[in-house]
């Protein structure tokens, strides 16, 4: 069964619709990636699941049941906008939330002080919030989120405002905790982190979704159009081969579009002709060039 | 039950620990030991100081004065005899000359003695200004005794004749009480007595001082309740904590944790007033004055607490969904603006209704939930409610409680998701709809 179930779900604001029929489902050990814009309803969607709002259609269902309150022990939210008490101490408001979720002081104790290890931070334990950086702020947004151990993780924009060695480790955190079983819906901007770690993904566009799926899906169903060529000399003439639609010339490589495999082959036999080829790659497209595909068209 | 608890525990030592709360608690400490100990100072600095008045020798009337002073126990003003300076003119001159120096605090100058037999006017210069009364009305009593003293000896009078003159009139006062609750000697007649006027007064300390602990408790825990809210919206803690525990429970673990706040930092005032109270220099200053607290019935205690209580309870409540409407501290004056305003009015009625206790007007005030702490203990204190009105107020208190408990929790919950400008009633309304709550 699986943990998490969204069926048409829709919420509307008087006579604004925020999100419209959103369907997914998430298995347990899973990253669900939600992509859109500003103002797609991500953060609505998350916030339906969290129980802080109720869909006005659709149901949502947990392991198969409806929201209850004993959910709220099982849930673990990360805002994308940072929520803690700047005035007080990192041990005492996490040591709170811990107890609010139901968890012992003594447990959560240890809980943190091992989070904080593994983040590298163990010093924070007594400082206030408002003395730690933005970045080290949300490691221990991300903490507060996780210290109870929830089952399932929804994680709202969770690497902005790291720095790549962070994102990195907060990352690594992350797959940890899906190979630990977890449940993890995940929005983010940045195409590449859900690339790397979401199965499945859903684009939200103005409340619709537009694009849901497997991410190797989606990606194999769209056509190989780009080509990356990097040679000893400079090469004339691609721009007039057959079924190359554009040709950027870069620093030390070329790029070009192509409409179909044929005009790639084309490329390539071209290219060898005038001058040593150091480099020819047909590139899959990215996850980025995909929304911007999906999202830019109904612009 | 437990994360009522937790949010309570959290509230309550928070507070406790922060240093604005320690500083200020240590500061209202200081000025209560300050306040109950004034008079015994005030009175320690200025016992043995005598006002020096000068008047001129050579007549009856300084000379009647001076043994009148003297002869007084605790005569604060002392007067130094001078020699006439001849004339009118010359003696205003001297007068002036000697307080201007600082020889006299001041200096009494027959003005005129035109009629042979009739009693002179008097001025009396000093640097003091008009509101300094002390001085002059001390002077004015005792030339009246001069007078009096002067005038029977002219009439050549008896002892008898002369005590008969001087005994005092008889007026006891004794309130007539219809009702039967708040009396401290009958509680059965129709027409039973009412308090004595030591036991009034006692009851007037104990209203007087419920209006004003409650006004200041509430502007403090009010206040600082709502701003904790509003931070907690500001700071997007609120996300994470609706979504760990029932809004409900939320805010009242909050209002509670205040609670217990407020009630340790009075328990201490009263500690810290009691003691000093207990100080020796103090302790004489009650029996002097006739206070009793043991004199008026226990009952008006037990009110004295469950109308705090009570009180307290519903403007924090009122306060906190406001603290939960605004999400930047900069707003939130203008948001509990009316809840200010009514404690305001709460207490001014109070101030006004302790003058006239009876009226209609303080009787309805008394069953309007927002005024019952104040107004319903102050006729209970300073005239006597029928039992069944004391309940039928409080019963409606504690349902404005309940009523308004429930739907600060509802705009807690409503808009603790609703950001940016601070939203009318009407979009609460609809916000609640939408929210489906």
């Amino acid at each position: 069964m699986s943990v998490l179930q969204l069926e048409e779900v829709t919420k509307r604001y008087g006579d604004k619709t925020a999100v419209n029929g959103i369907s997914l489902t998430v298995e347990k050990g899973e990253i669900y990636g939600l992509l859109g814009g500003n103002g797609a309803g991500k953060t609505t969607t998350m916030r339906m699941v969290l129980g802080l709002i109720y869909p006005d259609e659709g149901r949502i269902r947990y392991h198969g049941k409806p929201y209850s309150k004993e959910l709220l022990g099982k849930l673990g939210y990360l805002p994308e906008e940072r929520g803690l008490y700047p005035k007080i101490k990192v041990s005492d408001q996490i040591l709170y939330l811990a107890e609010l979720r139901g968890v012992s002081r003594a447990t959560a104790d240890k809980a943190l002080k091992g989070w904080l290890e593994k983040f590298e931070v163990p010093e924070y334990y007594g400082k206030k919030v408002e003395e730690l950086s933005k970045g080290n702020q949300q490691k221990i947004q991300f903490i507060a989120a996780v210290i109870h151990d929830p089952d399932i993780l929804i994680l709202d924009e969770a690497f902005s405002g790291l720095d790549p060695v962070n994102v990195e480790l907060l990352k690594a955190t992350v797959i940890e905790l899906r190979d630990k079983g977890k449940t993890i819906l995940f929005s983010s901007h940045r195409m590449d982190h859900v690339e790397e770690l979401c199965r499945n993904i859903c684009i939200l566009h103005r409340s619709n979704t537009v694009l849901k799926g497997s991410l190797r899906e989606i990606k194999a169903s769209y056509p190989k159009e780009r080509v990356l060529l990097e040679t000893a000399a400079p090469i004339s003439g691609l721009g007039e081969l057959p079924g190359v639609t554009l040709v950027k010339q870069e620093e030390t490589h070329y790029e070009l579009r192509v409409t179909d495999p044929a005009a790639a082959q084309q490329i390539l036999h071209t290219a060898m002709a005038e001058a040593a080829v150091n480099r020819f790659q047909i590139v899959e497209p990215t996850l980025n060039e995909i929304f911007i595909k999906k999202v830019g068209d109904g612009e | 039950m437990r994360s009522f608890w937790t949010v309570m525990k959290f509230t309550f030592l928070n507070h406790v620990r922060s240093k604005s709360f320690i500083s200020v608690t240590i500061l209202f400490a200081l000025l209560i030991s300050a306040g109950v100990n004034a008079p015994s100072v005030i009175s320690y600095f200025s016992e043995g100081k005598l006002t020096k008045v000068g008047a001129f020798a050579g007549n009856a009337i300084t000379s009647g004065l001076k043994a009148y002073l003297n002869g007084q126990d605790k005569a604060k003003l002392v007067v130094t005899e001078y020699p006439d300076q001849g004339s009118p003119a010359a003696d205003e001159e001297f007068a002036r000359k000697a307080v201007a120096n600082g020889e006299v605090n001041g200096f009494l100058v027959m003005t005129s003695s035109a009629t042979p037999g009739a009693f002179p006017a008097f001025r009396y210069l000093s640097k003091g200004t008009i509101t300094q009364t002390g001085t002059s009305s001390q002077l004015e009593t005792a030339l009246q005794t001069v007078k009096l003293n002067l005038t029977v000896k002219e009439l050549k009078l008896t002892k008898e004749q002369v005590a008969q003159l001087y005994a005092p009139v008889a007026l006891e006062r004794i309130q007539i009480n219809s009702g039967s609750v708040g009396s401290g000697t009958d509680t059965g007649g129709t027409a039973a007595e009412g308090k004595t006027p030591s036991e009034q007064l006692v009851s007037y300390i104990l209203v007087y001082a419920l209006m004003v602990l409650l006004f200041m408790a509430l502007s403090m825990y009010g206040n600082m309740t709502a701003s904790e809210i509003t931070a907690e919206k500001s700071s997007r803690v609120m996300e994470v904590l609706i979504t760990s525990v029932s809004p409900l429970k939320q805010m009242f673990g909050k209002v509670f944790g205040m609670f217990l706040l407020g009630v340790a930092q009075m328990a201490l005032f009263i500690v810290v007033a009691l003691a000093n109270l207990n100080l020796p220099n103090n302790r004489d200053f009650f029996s002097k004055n006739d206070l009793d607290f043991g004199s008026i019935p226990a009952s008006l205690y037990i009110y004295f607490v469950l109308f705090y209580l009570l009180g307290f309870f519903l403007y924090v409540i009122l306060y906190a969904a406001m603290g939960s409407i605004v999400s930047r501290t900069e707003e939130l004056g203008q948001a509990i603006m009316p809840i200010t305003l009514l404690s305001l009015a709460a207490f001014y009625i109070g101030i006004y209704g302790i003058n006239a206790p009876s009226g209609t007007f303080i009787r309805v005030a008394s069953f309007i939930p927002f005024f019952t702490p104040n107004i319903m203990f102050l006729r209970i204190g300073m005239f006597g409610v029928p039992e069944w009105e004391i309940w039928l107020s409080i019963a409606i208190l504690v349902a404005a409680i309940l009523f308004f408990g429930w739907l600060s929790a509802k705009i807690y919950r409503t808009g603790v998701l609703m950001y940016g400008k601070r939203p009318s009633i009407k979009e609460i309304r609809k916000a609640m709809k939408a929210y489906k709550l």
